[in-house]
């Protein structure tokens, strides 16, 4: 379970600050709605560990973890772009989520393998972010963040900007992350998007 | 509770920012060291006298007025430049004279100076054309005349870079805005130009002052006798005939006095911009332009363009029959081997190191917190330009003598100065890169733990292959250049090229220092050529793609 106690939040320099509570259960996704500006991308920068909160506590499976660097939280992120290195292919950008130094078992270069086959980019391993289209480029961040097994998915706007195919695709893969029993915050403007895949909706 | 990512060596805070600070510290240290031990020989230290003699008077007097005309002259050519630079961004051969005017930054200054000879000297080409003229001409090159020349030559087209580095970031939409609304002359510059130039000239100024202010190989060739000695010089003079340390401190101290101030009162608010010219250039805006502006435009880089090239060209065309003789074998290779031996046994090692130092600096600029801390990363990339090398070299040796005896240990004295006199340059040249990597791409590297070795591994050392070749070729050719520490600690009986070239020069060897000058500068091309080839990524596709991730929105 993913508790968000009392998480209050404020940028320096800035009058007005945020506070954020709820949580999510494993297998349940909630979806965080709210106009730009109230403050979805900054929860989820909280939630990983980019921001620190100015007071409230952030726990996973009744333990803090909001003192923790961003390295050893529990969390995959997937924001709306950059999530890949430029300069680096599409296997070393997914390889570096299983090992930070690319020192990768058999297995886990299988793995990659594997993901990028049933995400229907078999044979991309060896091309650069570059020559891609976004909704591949999407595909293969989320491919990281799942092979990465961690029990939690930060996802911010990870679809705007797709085609039709391409969200479809992505829904399927995060549908069977939920199954599979991962907690899933989903922070998007698209009302589908909400419909198909959160239990809860919370409006910031 | 969860599975950690693996830890990463080397990925403590510390690994980053200690060393840089260590450095900065020793930096601190070694100059305090090195004026302190001057200071100590000197026993007491009497401004006053300078004063008081009329030669050390003339030597201040002449080193700061020839600065300051060197400035003026540089900027006023430089500016016309860069503006014409930025507003005709095609046409055939402008990457050919960016590329010449780079080469300025390189370029050994006695190697310059042979050129200049053979183009305004008593036999150059121009004088011999406008004496063929105007028989009754008095154009003296030796003296300030040369001087300045060789100052504007060098500090024009880096100041032009700069110039037109700073001209470059004005914001592609209010570029737009202008050349919709037809914006011209006083208005354009009024408006645009000099908003964007105004910034960055404190500092350039500041920088080109202090590089003529800290001349030596081109007042050692072309300056003639005391009307026209700089500081350094004078400084170089007491050390090594005179042995009058009393005096050279005195004069390091009113050197570091002039130049120290002169940078704080350029920096008192911050560092603004970049004075280095980096090699990237923005996306041109076609902006009105008139006919006879297009001209005046066209006439003014044709003749910087000749400027500039008329001294290489001067060095290649004399150096060649001596490099390559029509009859019989050269007796110049005899010591032009040995010569380069010892050049790249100083170089090499004194680029390495300035790359080492600069990255380690680059790296603790960025973790560093609090003004203190934050501090010494920046004295670090610009106190040696301050310092003046012979100062900080004889600081050490008089520290290190008792046990400082042969030649090997002054090579690596003088290897190690070198260096650190690369440090400024090359630390410019990494920064901008180091940046490269986006908030975003440093948030998902954090979440994945990609940090210490593995981070630079992965994620700095692709991007930073070139820049670093790049960097290790200003360190090497910085060092190869360099006719000042060397000719304090070097011995004559075992010259580098530099210093060979000296030795021919003023022993009347022309044909010899052209030869060696056109060797000196085709093996600086060679290790431009073969480090750019070592550091460009493997596969020949995503050099371009790296320069231009898709992510950033170009065009918008």
């Amino acid at each position: 379970m993913l508790e968000v106690n009392k998480v209050s939040f404020r940028y320096p320099g800035v009058t007005t600050g945020w506070q954020f509570g709820f949580s999510v259960a494993p297998g349940q996704c909630v979806a965080v709605h709210g106009a730009s500006g109230t403050g979805k991308s900054t929860l989820l920068n909280l939630i990983a560990g980019f921001l620190k909160p100015d007071a409230g506590s952030i726990c996973w499976q009744g333990q803090a973890i909001h003192g923790l660097p961003p390295w050893q939280r529990p969390v995959s992120s997937v924001f709306q772009d950059h999530n890949l290195f430029e300069h680096l292919n599409v296997a070393t950008n997914i390889g570096l989520g299983l090992h930070p130094g690319m020192k990768l078992t058999n297995d886990q270069k299988n793995l990659i393998e594997h993901n990028l086959d049933r995400t229907g980019l078999s044979g991309f391993s060896d091309r650069m972010p570059g020559e891609l289209s976004g909704g591949q480029r999407q595909r293969i961040a989320l491919v990281r963040a799942i092979s990465r097994r961690q029990p939690i998915l930060l996802l911010d706007e990870p679809m705007t900007g797709l085609d039709p195919e391409a969200r479809h695709a992505l829904r399927n893969l995060l549908l069977e992350e939920k199954a599979r029993g991962s907690s899933l915050v989903l922070a998007s403007h698209d009302e589908e998007d909400r419909k198909i895949l959160a239990d809860h909706v919370w409006n910031l | 509770m969860h599975k950690l990512p693996p830890k990463a060596p080397f990925s403590h805070r510390n690994w980053q920012l200690m060393p840089g600070v260590v450095l900065g510290l020793g930096l601190i240290a070694l100059v305090l060291l090195g004026l302190g031990s001057l200071l100590v020989m000197a026993g007491q230290l009497d401004i006053g006298s300078v004063w008081r003699s009329p030669y050390l008077r003339g030597v201040v007097v002449f080193t700061l007025w020839q600065a300051a005309l060197s400035v003026g002259l540089s900027l006023l050519f430089a500016l016309p430049v860069a503006l014409a630079l930025a507003r005709f961004s095609q046409f055939a051969g402008r990457s050919l004279l960016l590329r010449l005017m780079e080469l300025s930054l390189v370029l050994p200054s006695i190697v310059a100076v042979s050129g200049i000879i053979g183009v305004y000297g008593r036999q150059g080409w121009l004088t011999s054309l406008i004496s063929s003229w105007f028989p009754d001409h008095d154009w003296n090159l030796y003296g300030v005349s040369g001087i300045l020349l060789a100052h504007v030559f060098f500090n024009a087209p880096l100041a032009a870079r700069v110039l037109l580095q700073a001209l470059e970031t004005v914001p592609a939409p209010q570029l737009r805005i202008a050349s919709q609304l037809g914006l011209r002359g006083w208005w354009l510059w009024r408006g645009v130009q000099w908003p964007a130039v105004r910034p960055i000239l404190p500092g350039l100024a500041a920088l080109v002052f202090t590089l003529c202010f800290t001349s030596f190989a081109i007042i050692m060739t072309l300056g003639g006798g005391p009307a026209a000695t700089t500081l350094e010089v004078a400084i170089y003079q007491a050390l090594r005939f005179e042995f009058d340390f009393a005096q050279a401190a005195l004069l390091a101290v009113i050197q570091l006095m002039i130049c120290g101030s002169l940078w704080w009162l350029a920096f008192r608010n911050r560092m603004q911009g970049s004075l280095m010219p980096s090699r990237r250039f923005g996306h041109p805006i076609l902006l009105r332009s008139s006919r006879p502006q297009r001209w005046l435009g066209a006439a003014l880089l044709g003749v910087f363009f000749v400027f500039l090239a008329l001294p290489l060209l001067a060095v290649v065309l004399r150096g060649l029959p001596a490099l390559v003789p029509t009859t019989g074998s050269s007796m110049l290779y005899s010591q032009l081997l040995p010569a380069t031996a010892r050049s790249l046994l100083i170089a090499v090692p004194a680029g390495v190191g300035a790359v080492l130092g600069a990255l380690i600096t680059v790296a603790a600029a960025r973790k560093a917190h609090g003004r203190l801390v934050m501090a010494i990363p920046t004295i670090t990339s610009y106190l040696p330009l301050v310092v003046p090398p012979l100062v900080l070299g004889t600081g050490l040796f008089l520290l290190l003598r008792p046990s400082l005896g042969d030649t090997a240990q002054g090579w690596a004295l003088v290897s190690f100065i070198n260096g650190l006199m690369a440090l400024p340059f090359v630390v410019q040249v990494l920064r901008g890169p180091f940046a490269d990597l986006d908030r975003s791409s440093l948030r998902i590297a954090d979440q994945l733990g990609v940090l210490g070795w593995y981070r630079w591994r992965w994620l700095y050392w692709p991007l930073m292959r070139r820049p670093i070749a790049l960097g290790l070729a200003y360190g090497i050719a910085l060092s190869m250049g360099d006719f000042g520490v060397i000719a304090l600690f070097g011995s004559p009986g075992q010259p580098t090229l530099p210093v060979l070239m000296y030795q021919q020069l003023s022993s009347y060897r022309v044909s010899d220092a052209a030869g060696t000058g056109l060797w000196l500068l085709s093996l600086l091309v060679l290790i431009f050529v073969v480090l750019s080839a070592v550091g460009r990524p493997v596969h020949s596709g995503q050099a371009a793609r790296v320069q231009s991730p898709i992510g950033e929105p170009r065009h918008a």
